[in-house]
């Protein structure tokens, strides 16, 4: 979430030479800040910019940020207005609201504020009445709108425009929830699968968890100062996630960061906060977004679809995936990431051919929205994909079984075998390789020799491929394990070995070697004792063959022939994911000499349920 | 040994400025060739190339390099790029340059024997490397006009061991030499083998086109072997047991199966140790080499000690210099990510070399500057002269492990526990080494060895399971290490060999920066908390009490293996802390230990096991690493 505040800044410069001055929103906008009233009486802070040009009406197209309305002040303009600059261009009123109890709004704020389905008075609020209050208050109030409102939002503000759509203002007509933050117990941000996300969570809280106590236009510095130049040295030095809440860190000032140590499972605090659950008879058209290869939210992304598409099947409800980390839809020209190159500007395609149709057609009655249900982007091949559902109906789920020797087939064999690991908190299989003061945003196509090469990682692989393998949908890792402690986690990961004749891609560094690759398509952590269930974590008997089934997230990508497809089993994934003690019991409690090695066998009857598209 | 060639060939592109095209004309036109056979005393004639300055105002001494990797580029109309070189200088002071295919190489005729054995006892017509430098320098001297009777001679690599070898060639002419990271003994610690571990990658990337036949002359040796994968861990990790690169490299290439039927060091490779001739040594010598150089770094060193001890009244000295192998004739403000803040290359070429040769085969100037040892330290970034080497103020400190991954100067001290680092209550530390997943010398992907691992930054090693690290409190001020270091660890192993790999490593601390201005490779790479590798080195457990008999170990059973790490020069500075790493791979720079005690030339990938590691400290089986240290 953080990363994305970054990229946005970034995307703003990047962007103003496509303008035709850094002056235009002035020249083109007219700034008014307001303080709009909610029905309890909490006032939230308004930014609107119209169209100077009043010769017709205009919809609204809102969005509502924890990450600040600003820049305050009159005189203060943004330099760049809503999803994307052809928007911009199009006219639009932007309005951009702080949440309640964020910078310059009234009230408290609430981590991912609950959803209330059955409000009684004016103080059962959420963020879908303050939308509604907002939305309300605009087409009355706001000069020249023609009565229509879209709402969009990456991320954080994803997540607001979703909060949009249950019991919607009938003015709200579209909305576009990109990367939305959707459930942070099961796969979005904070953690996955139970498993918590302790780079990530440590990094954003600092910034995003600050007290304030009362509206402020700047929170001033982070809770703590922590430079370290190798996060990984950082964070196996700090020891048990209890030593967060050290006076030097947190110290529990922030009352987010508590919460996340208070509710190690899927309890009712999580739970209230997971909104798709409430995605239910929705009938406002949506455009929901996402990028393969986001870090944070590409679990909200394909569940918030899937969510509408299921509990509001007759809604006009529309996808799209393309290759892009956290944002990366929102840049001026995405064309590569990582070791990958698209071969076209995938970002821009996304904006001017999905957004702003999207955007124009149930906004202002122009042009067409024929965009298909499912548009993507299939990595492999580099190709844009249309789809009349997703997953596609012509998938295959597939199971490749982990077979002795490293092999990785559709044929079972030799079930009674396994393979063994000593999985060591104390050096726990680093997630990227090298020294990194931060999150490294190209782990998620990194080459994962690195890992290969370590005894405490486990790798299956077919023979090069005679035909293309494509891939489209959720993945399934269905493993029967044993481990000598009674806790573990399980991180599997999907990776595409390029063969020995793959060309360097550009820019190379000196010797380094694209031939044999281990490209990495898609990675997930299932913290062992939710095996079974998120709310009643569950011990493992030591020694006992168990079953461990997770979902990790969907891809669309084509395993080329002359490829192999690999898998990688380990424990950790550090500093990505805090360490399992390897011991039951509840991870924010642990003291350092809980943290125990522990043996891991993994069965040969475990397999990976592969969507192979026919 | 080979690489030099490439990176010369690299270098000399990477140049290109005004002045050099000048110096190339001007090289050029003051100069001519000639490329003549020398005949030695036995018959064989040597392929020689003479530079000779067209300068007749005086007599010029001789500068000869004697090369197994060609005095190219052949033809009298072609000159070397010497203006792409330090070595310009020499040709502006009119020396006459001479290069000599040795015996059985390139153009000359002979079989060619490699590092021929010194025969100290030669009679009639019999022959070796130190004999045909006298003959040749006995025909040059007398036969090549405007000569002022006396030669110099100097080389790098495989060049510096026909340096040593001139050196004991007696020929009075011979004045001067500079035997530089000179090819010294290849079981032991040069190139092949250090401690009995074989080098399998470097060995394996060079051989294959250095060791083809040569029936007659040639000017082209062909291509050596293409590996079909890549990235060269998984190349040797899938090539398996060394057996199967013999017979990848074909039979042809003779010495491959000579060191395979030589496991230990037995008499063949005892002939084949440079040191055993250097006794009664009359030239003054100006040993050189690098203190990162991941070839020849042991032989510089241990050459120099040998001809101090063997040869006392000879005018030697050394310098060595924070160098990859032949940096010193190259850029030499960095290595890697580290930085030396001065070009120490360029010192060492103004102030050390040249003057050596233009005092003694010129009588110019003066060697009053060039000290017995001129020794750049790291860490601290500064030149220092020594009136001895190893300098007579050391202090051997011990340092041992201790509780926690700790080091102390105490064996009786405790340490606290830090994070979430390894815990020790028991005495003794333990690994598993699995000889299929080895621990990687170096990080990233690569295709040949990088000449930057010798200070690579350890981070990546100390995050596997199987590497153990041990650290020390941060210094409280500088502690300057000056010398050879003993590692002395109490291990027990499960099985009946294994290796034992040592670095001595430079924890920086985690707000470290170099100063802005001083020069880089270029890379934004994050120097705080860096892990220098000051000294790594390799012992193969079997040849813990013997080089020529190895021994097994009985497993379970408490042993201690001592052995030496190649000199360091290097300052610790305050604030930084001194760590140790153990691990018993290091991957594919050295090759696998089968960890069961057999020939390993001769094992089978069936003989690879696991073998769990434990490294003790107790009272009586102490883990501790003798520390030559600078007396304030």
């Amino acid at each position: 979430m953080k990363t994305l505040f970054f990229i946005a800044a970034l995307i703003c410069v990047l962007n103003v030479p496509a303008q035709p001055n850094s002056n235009f929103v002035k020249e083109n906008f007219t700034k008014t800040e307001t303080l709009i009233k909610m029905r309890d009486g909490i006032k939230l802070y308004t930014v609107i910019y119209s169209p100077k040009d009043e010769k017709e009406k205009y919809p609204i197209l809102l969005e509502r940020t924890p990450y600040s309305a600003g820049p305050y002040g009159d005189t203060n303009y943004a330099r760049r207005l809503g999803p994307n600059p052809t928007l911009m261009n199009e006219k639009y009123i932007f309005v951009y609201q702080d949440v309640r109890g964020r910078y310059m709004s009234e009230g408290i704020n609430l981590e991912v504020t609950p959803y209330l389905p059955n409000k009684k008075s004016k103080n059962d609020i959420d963020e879908s009445s303050d939308t509604y209050d907002a939305v309300d208050w605009l087409i009355k109030n706001v000069q020249n709108n023609n009565g229509r409102v879209g709402l969009y939002g990456i991320s954080y503000p994803g997540f607001y425009a979703t909060a949009s759509l249950p019991g919607a203002h009938p003015a709200i007509k579209a909305v576009s929830p990109q990367a939305p933050v959707t459930d942070e117990f099961i796969g979005d941000d904070a953690n996955h699968n139970g498993a918590f996300f302790l780079l990530d969570n440590f990094d954003f809280m600092n910034y995003f968890g600050k007290p304030r106590t009362g509206p402020v236009k700047d929170y001033g510095s982070e809770i703590f100062t922590e430079n370290s130049k190798d996060v990984y040295a950082f964070f196996l030095k700090l020891g048990p996630l209890s030593n967060t809440q050290l006076p030097k860190y947190f110290n529990h000032k922030s009352y987010i960061w508590d919460e996340y140590l208070q509710h190690d499972t899927y309890d009712a605090y999580w739970k209230a906060r997971n909104i798709r659950t409430n995605l239910t008879n929705i009938t406002v058209p949506t455009l929901v977004v996402g990028g393969w290869f986001d870090a944070e939210d590409l679990f909200g992304a394909l569940n918030t679809y899937s969510a509408i598409e299921k509990q509001s099947p007759q809604n006009n409800n529309k996808l799209v995936m393309g290759p892009w980390t956290h944002g990366a839809w929102e840049s001026a020209e995405w064309k590569q990431y990582a070791s990958h190159y698209f071969g076209s500007n995938t970002s821009k395609y996304f904006q001017d051919t999905l957004e702003a149709r999207f955007f124009n057609f149930y906004l202002k009655n122009k042009g067409s929205f024929d965009a298909a249900e499912a548009t993507v982007f299939e990595t492999g091949t580099n190709q844009w994909k249309s789809y009349n559902t997703w997953p596609p109906l012509t998938v295959k789920q597939t199971d490749y079984f982990f077979n002795a020797m490293q092999g990785l087939s559709t044929q079972k064999n030799n079930e009674a075998g396994f393979d063994e690991y000593v999985s060591d908190p104390a050096k726990p299989v680093p997630y990227t390789n090298g020294v990194f003061s931060r999150r490294n945003n190209d782990y998620m196509a990194e080459d994962q020799r690195f890992a290969a090469i370590r005894p405490d990682v486990l790798v299956y692989e077919t023979g090069e491929l005679t035909e293309d393998i494509t891939l489209a949908g959720k993945i399934t890792a269905d493993l029967q394990v044993s481990i000598t402690g009674s806790d573990a986690d399980f991180v599997v990961k999907l990776i595409d070995v390029l063969p020995e004749s793959e060309p360097n891609f550009k820019n190379a560094p000196r010797g380094f070697e694209m031939a044999g690759y281990q490209r990495l398509v898609r990675a997930e952590v299932m913290r062992g004792k939710f095996r079974n269930s998120y709310e009643k974590p569950e011990a493992f008997e030591p020694n006992k063959i168990s079953n461990v089934k997770f979902n990790l997230n969907d891809v669309a990508h084509t395993f080329k022939k002359g490829h192999k497809i690999m898998v990688q089993v380990q424990s950790s994934w550090f500093p990505l994911v805090d360490r399992n003690p390897q011991k039951f019991m509840r991870i924010p409690e642990a003291k350092e000499s809980d943290f125990q090695k522990e043996s891991i066998r993994l069965y040969h009857s475990s397999k990976i349920v592969l969507p192979v598209l026919k | 040994m080979y690489k030099l060639l490439l990176v010369g060939i690299i270098f000399s592109f990477s140049f290109g400025s005004t002045a050099q095209n000048l110096d190339s004309t001007w090289f050029v036109n003051n100069y001519s060739k000639k490329e003549i056979y020398i005949s030695m005393r036995d018959g064989v004639n040597l392929f020689t190339s003479v530079y000779t300055p067209k300068d007749n105002l005086e007599k010029h001494p001789f500068l000869i390099t004697r090369t197994p990797y060609s005095c190219a580029p052949y033809g009298e109309d072609k000159f070397v790029q010497l203006w792409n070189s330090y070595k310009m200088a020499y040709a502006k002071e009119n020396y006459i340059f001479v290069t000599q295919d040795v015996r059985g190489r390139y153009m000359s005729e002979g079989m060619f024997e490699d590092v021929r054995p010194f025969n100290k006892n030669k009679k009639g017509k019999e022959t070796d490397e130190a004999s045909d430098t006298y003959d040749a320098v006995d025909w040059l001297v007398k036969n090549i006009p405007g000569n002022n009777g006396n030669v110099g001679v100097f080389g790098t690599s495989y060049p510096g061991f026909y340096s040593t070898e001139a050196a004991l060639s007696g020929h009075p002419a011979v004045k001067a030499v500079s035997p530089q990271a000179p090819v010294t003994d290849w079981f032991i610690g040069d190139d092949f083998h250090h401690k009995g571990v074989f080098f399998a990658m470097d060995g394996f990337s060079f051989y294959p086109t250095f060791g083809k036949p040569h029936p007659v002359p040639t000017k082209n040796y062909g291509n050596g072997f293409t590996t079909p994968i890549k990235d060269n861990y998984q190349f040797y990790l899938q090539a398996g047991a060394v057996k199967n690169l013999a017979r990848m490299i074909g039979d042809s290439i003779k010495f491959w199966h000579q060191m395979y039927e030589h496991p230990n060091y037995d008499s063949w490779w005892q002939a084949r140790n440079a040191r055993v001739g250097l006794y009664n040594v009359k030239p003054a010598m100006l040993w050189v080499g690098g203190l990162f150089d991941a070839e020849d770094c042991y032989g510089a060193w241990n050459s120099y000690k040998a001809t101090e001890k063997q040869s006392p009244q000879t005018n030697n000295k050394i310098v060595m210099g924070p160098w990859f192998h032949g940096q010193w004739s190259r850029e030499g403000s960095f290595l890697g990510n580290v930085r030396f803040e001065s070009n120490t290359s360029d010192y060492f070429q103004k102030n050390i070399e040249v003057p050596f040769f233009q005092y003694y085969l010129k009588g110019k100037g003066s060697v009053a500057e060039i000290a017995e040892a001129n020794i750049f330290f790291t860490g601290e970034n500064q030149w220092k002269k020594f009136g001895s080497w190893p300098p007579q103020n050391i202090e051997e400190k011990n340092i041992y492990v201790i509780n926690n991954n700790q080091l102390s100067f105490s064996k009786n001290s405790s340490a606290p526990k830090v994070g979430g680092m390894q815990d020790a209550s028991k005495d003794f530390y333990e690994y598993i080494s699995d000889p299929s997943h080895p621990v990687p010398y170096t990080e990233d992907v690569h295709n040949n060895r990088t000449r930057e691992y010798m200070t690579d930054d350890q981070r990546f090693a100390g995050r596997r399971p199987d590497v153990l690290s041990f650290q020390m409190e941060e210094l409280k001020e500088d502690m300057t290490l000056a010398g050879p270091i003993i590692a002395h660890l109490a291990t027990s192993i499960s099985t009946t060999d294994a290796d034992f790999v040592v670095k001595l490593i430079d924890v920086f601390p985690d707000d470290f920066s170099y100063p802005q201005n001083t020069m880089s490779n270029g890379k934004d790479y994050p120097m705080g908390g860096y892990q220098m590798l000051v000294r790594g080195e390799i012992m193969r457990g079997k040849f813990r009490t013997s080089f020529e008999k190895p021994e097994p170990f009985v497993p379970g059973k408490i042993t201690h293996v001592s052995f030496e790490l190649p000199d360091v020069a290097h300052t610790f500075k305050k604030g930084h802390r001194l760590m140790i790493q153990i691990q018993s791979t290091w991957f594919p720079l050295a090759d696998r230990n089968p960890q069961k005690f057999l020939d390993i030339y001769k094992a089978n990938d069936s003989d690879f096991q696991n073998a769990t590691i434990r490294i003790y400290h107790t009272a009586t089986d102490e883990t501790k690493f003798i520390l030559p240290v600078i007396k304030k």
